[in-house]
């Protein structure tokens, strides 16, 4: 056997694969029908914006990833980011050094996240409800963070932070998009190469087991909710980065661009299922959506029916191959 | 069964707060106004302030519902009608919004503000259509309605509101005008707008696609960014990936998008918007963006809430449509 | 503390909200023996050894392991002093690999890096001390039962335990499993580990048990050593009465043919059946794992897709595109996995016994006759003699027979005429089993088909008047249960076609 096909099917066999590889085409084919609807869509500007679009995206897709994989859901992802968007905002506003502001956003959106996963983990609490109520919350802070208005323009102090942030480029490739790369190689490592990850799909895949085996399943529940937080945290900053100012409707429905990457990419809500790779599929998917039907003058009615058969069929294509492989035992 | 308690207790709280979803938000101060008597939202009218036209001793109920309780264009809406307020002092005022744009949750609060004894209310509707029925009821009950921002489709004593159509010709007619100062005749025009329901914000686009007729420009398919800043900027840099030579703002959010894109790609795109920020004049002073339509929302409940106390007190009311106008604003 | 003993447990007593699970229990066992612990279910034995394992906590009593005393057992104390319990549900996640089912929760770490090398490398060499031929990168979900019952055990045993708790092991092996797993339990038991051995088949007790300690109720009874010949003393000790009959026969006058079963083909496993079921009499399906039978009463019962055959039910051909179909014709089928594909056990009792009756129990616009269902109910209760708190409870509170009796009852309120059972007393106590015979014994005297499959021979030989044996997806041999023998079954079930001609 050639060494060319053992490659192949060493990729075949890693678990999800076959979804991933699924989606990966359509998101080719997609990516062609557009650039023939309108070659301006190849342009190189196009292909960097496109990128920097897709970006936040696959970061928030990352968190609900995490979550999902451990057979819970994280609702609470969209309004977190918002708070990180006003808090950062506020905080600048008020004169503080970007980076602080920035490490007190971070801690802030943390907390969420423990009290996601203790809310589940320890009470619980059934994660829809819980991260429901999270969502509320977390958007409420949002609001009250400055008094219930959008701040101020963050200043030309906070340019540098900007540029961190979104508007700079390094070797021609935006900032945003090496930031969700960089973290999508940690949390790609980490989930795929560490004790941690391991014991992510295990108690998603049956948590009595897990239990049984000396899984703590409390501080991996947690775990889960904090990296989702954390990416929250990183896109809110994106955002206040964006705008230049922080808005509280911020990442409104984010969670639900979240969920869809996720699930176009492969991983279930179910739980014990997915790899990162996905992710980075069904998010370019979305934001390619976006920008492609853009360029392509659709009006906005297809395009969201555009999305949602997309979602479908890719959660459809998933089932059907997934009823296959744990078929009937023989007796 | 613990674990079922608590979770049916959570429930009730997150269904709570989401019906609180219409919600009443103790009327907040603005931000320079010395005068700290604004009442908390339950206490009647405590005449701090010199007070000019306290009838004896009657203090009016009256509501104001907007569209939501985020957006800068309603916070100051409310406190131009806290203004009215404090100097007629014979109000008893409070503010209702959902958490966000929903037919649904604006008929909640209107039925609210009925139930909470409201004699009269200010209302944004969020649709023509959606809430003629509650309207039909309140004013079977005896309430005033008086229209600030849009409109609905039922009759009422006076509306107050930004003619939307004419304030969007004229932002069309700036950017033309400064497009052929630049000697630019033809080329593609970007319209970031919200959404396809928000009546204003259509109602601006119309205006100022119609600004356009006969001229040697295109208008692109319009893109909607829910007046989220972050979604506007991409639909702004993806119109200037396609070569556009003006885009225009339908909002505040959709504006500010717009000017950042523009400030990102340093071309000379013009840049008209909607509304007023200290981000967007920041953006227009910088040179990104040509001018924005500051609305009045400040004056609209100003004299809304002068005009419902006038109904209340059976005075006149004045004329049935108000143009609370809007000042182009450039660069200073 | 006797010096041999590695284990003891003295006065222990453990209760539950409002039950009694464990009162004034000793237990002892010895380095390198196999102390078999029996009881019915119910008695207490789960509870014991999940209190020794540090799953559970004890209210009262003294827990001594190799001579200290320990005050409060975890599961991770368990571990260290090397205690490892096989759980009779398995317990594994889906959808990772086998090694890292065996590693899960004492992964190997190199500079935070998993050594997954390391660990199939590992595992493979655990896997093949036990004789099971699996590669360690193997997805669990896509085992047979039998395979991933074999994987729990190499779980187990990769920890070097001293004290192996092992809770029904075999319920879902095939023979040669069996005997690899004895083959085992031997060589650890001359290591000098000391094994617990819970199981309700009696029969196997013979090939590896030194000891029998019995429970009942949740008490103590007695602890003596093995001998098969004082079978009848030991099943009357944990019964609490004599039992005259293991298998309990009714002799019925064979009637008209009532199922006929011609060309039944349905993918690999079921290939070109024939069978015939008359009026009176039990067929009893015997064979090994593998050899299609679950895979046939589900292609007749319509819940698999078959590429031809006909069934005929009193002489008039039914066409059987799915379940409801059968269900309506009369052919119904109690299955093998009672918890997963028998009951909602999340649903009351009460619930069960009236989903597949709805159409029966509904008015025309669909509402539920309440008092029509609390009568099927009863009846189901009282004629199968039900031992519940009340119809409301959750069918998954039941024990093993009294779930298997709901799972049959919902079918018997709607006079069916072919009832299908699939391992029928699989993880059920003997004196349940019993009932369970004198249930289908009953079936037979009304004139109802009865079809049985099983992997217990001597239940099939005892219960059955005639005996199908299956091999690889065929029918290969038929007998009358007179002249029945276990290797004549044997025989059949081993016969497979030969490839090379």
């Amino acid at each position: 056997m050639n060494k060319k096909q053992n490659g192949w099917k060493r990729i075949l066999a890693i678990r999800g694969m076959g979804q991933v590889i699924t989606v990966g085409i359509g998101l080719v084919v997609m990516c062609i029908v557009f650039g023939i609807i309108n070659p301006t869509f190849f342009s190189s500007k196009n292909v960097a914006n496109l990128l920097r679009q897709i970006a936040p995206i696959l970061l928030i897709g990352i968190g609900q990833s995490y979550v999902l994989i451990t057979g819970n859901i994280d609702l609470s992802i969209g309004s977190v980011v918002g708070m990180s968007c006003m808090i950062s905002a506020t905080l600048m506003t008020k004169g503080m050094n970007p980076w602080v502001a920035v490490v007190i956003t971070l801690i802030c959106c943390l907390i969420v996240g423990v009290v996601n996963g203790g809310l589940v983990a320890k009470c619980k609490l059934p994660p829809f409800i819980a991260t429901l109520g999270t969502m509320t919350i977390a958007r409420g802070i949002a609001q009250i963070v400055n008094n219930n208005y959008n701040t101020d323009a963050i200043g030309d102090k906070a340019k540098v932070f900007r540029d961190f942030f979104y508007y700079g480029k390094v070797a021609g490739i935006y900032n945003t998009v090496l930031i969700a790369m960089v973290l999508w190689l940690v949390f790609n490592f980490l989930l795929s190469k560490t004790r941690t990850g391991r014991h992510i799909y295990a108690i998603g895949s049956n948590i009595e087991a897990s239990k049984l085996s000396g899984v703590n399943i409390i501080l991996t529940t947690t775990k889960a909710y904090l990296v989702s937080a954390f990416c929250a945290c990183v896109v809110g900053l994106v955002i206040c980065a964006t705008s230049g100012m922080g808005t509280m409707d911020a990442g409104n429905s984010y969670e639900m661009y979240a969920v869809a990457a996720s699930v176009i990419g492969g991983v279930s809500t179910l739980g014990g299922q997915g790899i990162l790779i996905g992710t980075v599929i069904g998010a370019s998917i979305w934001g390619v959506l976006q920008n492609g039907l853009q360029f392509a003058g659709a009006p906005v009615a297809i395009r969201n029916i555009v999305i949602g058969v997309i979602v479908v069929v890719s959660v459809l294509i998933d089932v059907i191959v997934r009823s296959g492989r744990f078929s009937k035992k023989s007796h | 069964m613990r674990r079922k308690l608590m979770t049916a207790v959570l429930s009730l709280g997150v269904i709570a707060s989401m019906c609180a979803g219409c919600s009443s938000s103790a009327p907040k101060e603005a931000a320079t106004t010395a005068a700290t008597t604004a009442p908390a939202a339950e206490t009647t009218a405590a005449p701090a302030a010199e007070t000019t036209a306290a009838a004896a001793g009657e203090t009016y109920k009256v509501y104001l519902i907007t569209m939501d309780q985020m957006d800068q264009h309603w916070v100051t809406v409310d406190s131009g009608a806290q203004k009215a307020v404090k100097e007629l002092g014979n109000v008893d005022y409070k503010w209702l919004a959902p958490d966000v744009k929903d037919d649904a949750k604006q008929i909640e609060c209107i039925n609210n503000a009925i139930a909470g004894g409201a004699q009269a209310i200010l209302l944004a509707a969020n649709g023509p259509d959606a809430v003629t029925e509650s309207l039909k009821e309140a004013v079977a009950a005896g309430v005033k309605i008086v229209y600030v921002d849009s409109a609905a489709s039922y009759p009422a004593i006076q509306t107050l509101a930004t003619d939307n159509k004419a304030a969007g010709k004229t932002a069309g007619e700036e950017m033309i005008t400064a497009l052929k100062a630049a000697g630019i005749e033809e080329g593609k025009i970007g319209i970031v707008n919200v959404n396809a329901a928000t009546a204003s914000t259509v109602a601006r686009e119309e205006g100022f696609r119609s600004a356009f007729e006969g001229t040697g420009f295109t208008l692109l398919e319009t893109q909607y960014g829910e007046g989220d800043a972050a979604k506007s900027k991409d639909i702004a840099a993806n119109y200037i990936t396609q070569g556009v030579v003006g885009i225009f703002g339908a909002n505040e959010g959709s504006t500010v998008g717009a000017g950042n894109a523009i400030q990102e790609a340093g071309e000379t795109v013009i840049g008209v918007g909607f509304d007023k920020s200290d981000m967007i004049m920041q953006l227009i002073n910088d040179g990104y963006l040509l001018a924005t339509m500051a609305q009045n929302p400040d004056v609209m409940g100003y004299e809304g809430m002068k005009t419902a106390v006038n109904a209340l007190s059976g005075q006149d009311t004045g004329a049935e449509n108000v143009d609370t106008g809007v000042s182009v604003i450039s660069k200073q | 503390m006797d010096s041999q003993n590695i284990v003891e447990i003295e006065h222990m007593m453990k209760s539950f909200p409002g039950v009694k699970a464990l009162d004034d229990v000793s237990f002892s066992l010895r380095a390198g023996e196999v102390m078999a612990l029996l009881g019915e279910n119910g008695a207490g034995k789960s509870t014991l050894m999940k209190i020794l394992s540090g799953v559970y906590q004890k209210d009262e009593g003294i827990i001594r392991v190799f001579d200290q005393e320990i005050r409060e057992m975890t599961t991770q104390k368990a571990t260290e002093l090397g205690i490892a319990i096989i759980h009779q549900e398995l317990n594994m996640c889906q959808h990772l690999s086998v090694a890292e089912n065996i590693f899960l929760g004492k992964e190997k770490v190199k500079n935070l890096m998993l050594s997954q090398k390391e660990m199939n490398q590992e595992a493979a060499a655990i896997l093949g001390r036990l004789n099971i031929d699996l590669d360690p990168a193997t997805i669990v979900g896509s085992l047979a039962v039998s395979k991933q019952q074999m994987v729990e055990i190499a779980k187990a045993l990769s920890v070097n335990a001293k004290i192996l708790i092992m809770d029904e092991p075999t319920s879902a092996l095939t023979s040669k499993e069996i005997n690899d797993l004895f083959t085992i339990i031997r060589k650890l038991k001359s290591e000098g580990c000391g094994i617990v051995y819970i199981s309700h088949r009696l029969e196997e007790l013979k090939h590896i048990v030194d000891r029998v300690t019995i429970m009942r109720d949740g008490r103590y009874i007695t602890a003596i050593d093995f001998d098969q010949n004082r079978m009848d003393e030991i099943i009357s000790h944990m019964v609490g009465r004599e039992i005259k009959e293991k298998f309990p026969r009714v002799t019925c006058r064979k009637g008209k043919k009532i199922l006929e079963v011609k060309n039944l083909n349905a993918g690999r496993l079921v290939r070109d059946i024939n069978l015939e079921l008359y009026e009176g009499e039990i067929v009893g399906i015997a064979g090994l794992m593998g050899a299609g039978r679950t895979e046939t009463t589900r292609a007749i019962f319509g819940v698999d897709e078959k590429q031809s055959g006909q069934i005929f039910l009193d002489g008039r051909e039914i066409r059987i595109h799915n379940a409801t179909d059968a269900i309506e014709a009369g052919i119904v089928l109690a299955p093998e996995d009672r918890k997963k594909d028998g009951l909602c056990t999340k649903l009351s009792i009460r619930d069960n016994i009236a989903l597949p009756n709805l159409d029966i129990l509904c008015s025309r616009l669909g509402v539920v006759n309440r008092k029509k269902e609390q009568e099927m109910t009863r009846k189901a209760v009282e004629s199968l003699r039900i031992k519940l708190a009340s119809p409301d409870a959750d069918a998954g509170s039941l024990s093993g027979g009294n779930q298997q009796k709901v799972v049959v009852g919902k079918w018997l309120a709607r006079d069916s005429r072919v009832v299908i059972f699939d391992e029928p007393t699989r993880g059920i106590d003997v004196a349940a089993k019993v009932e369970i015979y004198h249930l289908m014994n009953e079936l037979k005297k009304q004139g109802i088909g009865v079809l049985f499959v099983s992997s217990e021979m001597p239940e099939i030989m005892g219960i059955s008047d005639r005996i199908l044996v299956m091999c690889d997806g065929r029918i290969t041999g038929e007998m009358e249960a007179a002249g029945a023998t276990q290797d004549k079954i044997l025989k059949y079930a081993t016969q497979f076609e030969s490839k090379i001609s």
